[in-house]
């Protein structure tokens, strides 16, 4: 789970003597709301952003209110003078995990991706992840979510995926909630068949208890 | 009375799914039962399976996949696509011979020598993808009937209901960019049951758009839950609509008894919803009305919701 195979590569940069006009075209028309900022040699040197391009907007809008000169001045401010300079990076072989991470730590929308040269390489933001975790969870192929409690202890994973690859069926994913109640976790396979109804027998017969689907606080587990 | 049409075949009970399957073939003589013993057989005209021809199958289904499914079941293998689907040799034919008895019973519906029809088919189809056999169907039966309709009678608005405790994907996917076919479906939350999909900002796509409607129920709900949102969401929608003619994917699957779902419908509320379809086809669609089966899957009680599904489409209370 790389970043390199996750991240968008068609990029769309800009340079730092660019005027903030047309870095605010750029953003509207491609639907873009961070243009990453490069040297000749495709050096990052900042990222600006379309909360960047408005402030900017509005502060000469306040100065100045004839749209004439408005715009004059506009195009003479420069994205070199609005950009942020210090940037978070992530290198091509972060991880998912760690983006993840940096996301939550950080409250980045997005992320440039750079070699170790300081090469821009693509940029990577929330939107790849979650296509990325819809893929690793298979929700956007048909199945269907089982939900087993089992005993926090040695080999219950695999007795479960036992009982599953012997009814034939495969697994898109399978979901861990590791605290549940005392001692027990639950485990949320997601199975690539109509036919719930046999392997739920298998799995009670097995011992699991099957988890009432209205018992399924995934959104309740602690908070840090 | 209504003058109401029974699709029913034996041959449809020779697609094999091997042991352990709930789609088997037990379940239409459960239903041919129920309607034998309910003395309803007088009262219908029993319609006979016929071969459909190719080209209506290809509107719905990609040439590759026809010839693929042909070529895979020829050859003995006993599933296509997944191990949901299982299947023998004879599987092919006997697709065909679905589709085709519903276009038969479609068009005598259109030429007024029949109101409505219950075509008692396997395998089921509301699953099945333009080149995917999914989640026990193969060709998609509701799907292709529209399409006949469209074409050969030029009907230019068809509503589908479809209340079969899983989400038709195949059906939404093939119209959700049609203005002229509204599919509405009331099933499982696609969160909790296959195939997740179904959700409700699935809406139609492009100019299809507001054309496809779902109501996603959760599990542990039954017919208080299901009636609210019929009202809700169904009736104003296909009232807007009018619809010249219903299609009905009628599943059973969402019966407490049956355990494909955690959706806990009764027998009552079955009838209750195809009393609903029926006064909306009188409404807009002088009576017309095709309804299709696709799951149900508890033989116990098959035979007391198919009788009940005649009864009502014959309006005899
Ligand atoms: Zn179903």
């Amino acid at each position: 789970m790389f970043v390199s195979k996750s991240m968008t590569r068609k990029l769309i940069t800009t340079t730092p003597e660019t005027d903030v006009l047309t870095v605010g075209k750029m953003m509207k028309e491609n639907q873009i709301r961070h243009i990453p900022v490069v040297d000749e040699g495709d050096i990052l040197l900042g990222m600006v952003t379309d909360r960047d391009v408005r402030s900017a907007m509005s502060s000469v809008a306040h100065e100045d209110f004839d749209s004439k000169d408005e715009r004059k001045k506009l195009s003479a401010l420069t994205v070199k003078e609005i950009m942020t300079r210090d940037l978070v990076t992530v290198s091509p072989l972060h991880t998912l995990q760690d983006v993840l991470l940096l996301f939550q730590k950080h409250h980045y929308g997005a992320l440039p991706v750079v070699d170790d040269k300081g090469v821009i390489k693509g940029i990577i933001s929330i939107r790849d992840l979650v296509r990325a975790f819809i893929n690793v969870m298979g929700i956007g192929e048909p199945g269907a979510l089982l939900g087993i409690v089992a005993e926090d202890k040695l080999g219950q994973m695999k007795n479960i995926v036992d009982i599953i690859t012997e009814e034939n069926i495969s697994m898109g994913s399978i979901l861990v909630a590791r605290h549940w109640e005392e001692g027990k976790r639950a485990v949320f396979p997601y199975l690539m068949t109509l036919n719930k109804a046999r392997i739920k027998k298998k799995l009670e017969e097995a011992g699991y208890e099957l988890l009432d689907p209205l018992e399924w606080h995934l959104d309740q587990l602690p908070r840090k | 009375m209504k003058r109401t049409g029974f699709l029913y075949d034996e041959r449809y009970l020779y697609h094999d799914t091997g042991s352990y399957h709930p789609e088997t073939s037990e379940r239409l003589p459960a239903i041919y039962k129920g309607i034998e013993e309910g003395g309803l057989l007088e009262k219908v005209v029993l319609l006979k399976a016929k071969r459909a021809d190719l080209k209506w199958i290809e509107t719905v289904h990609s040439t590759d996949y026809i010839r693929r499914f042909e070529e895979v079941c020829l050859c003995g293998n006993t599933c296509l696509d997944s191990t949901d689907n299982q299947m023998c040799t004879e599987t092919f034919d006997i697709a065909f011979l679905a589709v085709g008895g519903i276009l038969d019973a479609a068009r005598r519906v259109m030429e007024g020598e029949l109101d409505n029809v219950f075509c008692a088919v396997r395998p089921p189809g509301h699953h099945a993808e333009h080149s995917q056999a999914m989640g026990f169907c193969y060709f998609n039966n509701v799907a292709i009937c529209a399409k006949y309709l469209q074409i050969e009678f030029g009907v230019e608005r068809v509503g589908i209901i479809d209340f079969d405790v899983h989400h038709g994907n195949a059906t939404q996917n093939t119209f959700e960019h049609d203005p002229t076919v509204f599919y509405y479906s009331i099933h499982e939350h696609p969160s909790f049951a296959f195939p997740g999909t179904g959700r409700e900002f699935e809406k139609g796509v492009g100019k299809g758009t507001g054309f496809t409607l779902n109501s996603p129920v959760l599990p542990g709900q039954g017919d208080q839950e299901y009636k609210k949102l019929i009202k809700k969401d169904f009736i104003p929608a296909f009232e807007k609509f009018k619809p010249q003619m219903i299609l009905v994917s009628a599943g059973f699957d969402g019966h407490e008894d049956d355990d494909m779902s955690g959706i806990r419908l009764t027998t009552q509320w079955y009838t209750w919803m195809m009393e609903i379809i029926m006064n909306m086809a009188e409404k807009f669609c002088k009576g017309r009305l095709i309804s299709i089966l696709e799951g149900g899957y508890c033989i116990e009680r098959l035979p007391e919701l198919a009788r009940n599904h005649i009864k009502v489409l014959l309006e005899e209370k």
